[in-house]
């Protein structure tokens, strides 16, 4: 397998499209500030802590796995469970996950029309140093921050086994909102 | 004298009676050459007549002629007509069959777009699976771990060991070897434990990525199917 089955294109659009899904899905309110910085970058989350939350889309030529790192913290948990105290923090984080994981699915719908998305798993942080054994053609890691307290872990892991080319359409109303901090 | 008064007179009135007959005959000539130049006059005009009418009747039968040669085409072309009509109406009948038969084809093709969308239990079967080996990781994890503190408590043992070992002296050498033997065993079953964790960890990762790609190729074959089902639906809508 090359090293261009996905083409850069392909990247960075799926990662704008994870981006876009993580600014508009992760944050509770509109006006919460959403920064996502490469994980090896300052302060970066530490990758070896918590659990992770694991969705995938599949696609005829490729699957894309999707994961949300998070730490059961008093401050995690309060920020997603917000008033509402009667369902466990878990089952409305991975609610929250899926939303995420639609609106990626939703978006590449339109350049791949056979698409499926699985239901989110939860694993230990420790399981994410072998993303590699799915020998992935695509992966990279991010360190979100919500308000400058809530911190998660974001990773995209790709793979395909047929070239993937396609180029996002930019949406403007969304891409104002932070994402030239990283480019 | 009377005689000649008569004669004079029989003479006179026979003169008179040629006279008159002469004029009569005159008279009759002249009504006689009258009459027959009038009916020389309208002999001609009927022959004139007569001549018009032939012409006029050699004209209709030019025009009812003409009128057949019309109505014989009219009729040629009709049949034609005919014909054609009946061609078509052929070709209209193959082709209502092919439309229907097409129809029926499509509305095959949606059943068993709808029947083939059941493979979507198949999947989810599958994913069922991945609870249950996940729920034997987690126990193996659970046994690892346990494993994992009998060896950390081992390894505690014997370092207690050997201290005792050291204090005992000369008399301890040998005690100490052992402890030591015992140490070292321990610390390798760590590094097994470690090694078994991580295994498990791999396998937890690789196990949950191919199971989810499998749920989530079910659905995408299952909203494959529907679109399929969807089209034919359309095309056996625009066929009736």
């Amino acid at each position: 397998m090359g090293i261009d089955v996905i083409s850069a294109h392909a990247k960075e659009s799926v990662e704008h499209i994870f981006f876009r899904a993580i600014r508009s899905r992760l944050t509770m309110e509109a006006s919460d500030v959403c920064e996502i910085v490469p994980a090896d970058a300052h302060g970066a989350h530490s990758l070896s802590d918590g659990n992770l939350v694991i969705l995938t889309i599949s696609g005829i030529a490729f699957r894309l796995l999707l994961i949300l790192q998070y730490d059961e913290d008093e401050r995690t948990q309060s920020y997603f469970l917000r008033e509402e105290s009667e369902r466990p923090f878990l089952e409305v984080f991975l609610e929250i996950c899926n939303l995420c994981c639609g609106a990626v699915n939703q978006e590449l719908l339109q350049y791949f029309p056979d698409l499926g998305m699985s239901t989110p798993y939860v694993l230990s942080a420790r399981c994410r140093p072998y993303l590699e054994a799915l020998k992935p053609e695509f992966l990279a890691s991010y360190s979100v921050s919500i308000n400058d307290a809530v911190r998660l872990g974001a990773t995209i892991c790709m793979c395909a086994h047929a070239p993937i080319d396609f180029v996002a359409e930019a949406s403007a109303l969304e891409d104002t909102s932070g994402e030239l901090e990283l480019f | 004298m009377i005689q000649q008064v008569l004669v004079a007179a029989l003479a006179g009135s026979a003169v008179t009676a040629l006279v008159a007959l002469a004029a009569y005959r005159l008279a009759s000539a002249r009504a006689v050459h009258r009459l027959r130049a009038e009916a020389d006059r309208q002999t001609a005009t009927l022959s004139q007549a007569s001549a018009a009418q032939r012409e006029l009747i050699g004209v209709h039968e030019q025009h009812m002629q003409e009128l057949e040669a019309t109505l014989a085409q009219l009729r040629d072309e009709l049949k034609t007509q005919s014909d054609s009509a009946d061609a078509v109406r052929t070709e209209l009948k193959a082709a209502l069959d092919s439309k229907d038969q097409l129809g029926h084809k499509a509305a095959q093709l949606a059943a068993e777009a709808a029947r083939l969308k059941g493979l979507a239990g198949t999947f989810e079967r599958w994913h069922e699976q991945m609870i249950s080996l996940m729920t034997q990781n987690q126990d193996m994890h659970t046994k690892n771990h346990e494993l994992s503190s009998i060896v950390r408590h081992v390894v505690i043992v014997s370092l207690n060991a050997s201290i005792e070992a050291a204090r005992a002296g000369a008399a301890g050498r040998g005690f100490a070897v052992v402890a030591s033997e015992v140490r070292a065993l321990a610390a390798r079953s760590e590094e097994l434990s470690k090694s078994y964790r991580d295994s498990l960890h791999r396998n937890d990762l690789t196990t949950t990525a191919t199971f989810q790609d499998i749920q989530a190729g079910g659905k995408m074959i299952a909203a494959s199917l529907s679109s399929v089902e969807s089209l034919a639906n359309q095309f056996h809508a625009t066929l009736h």
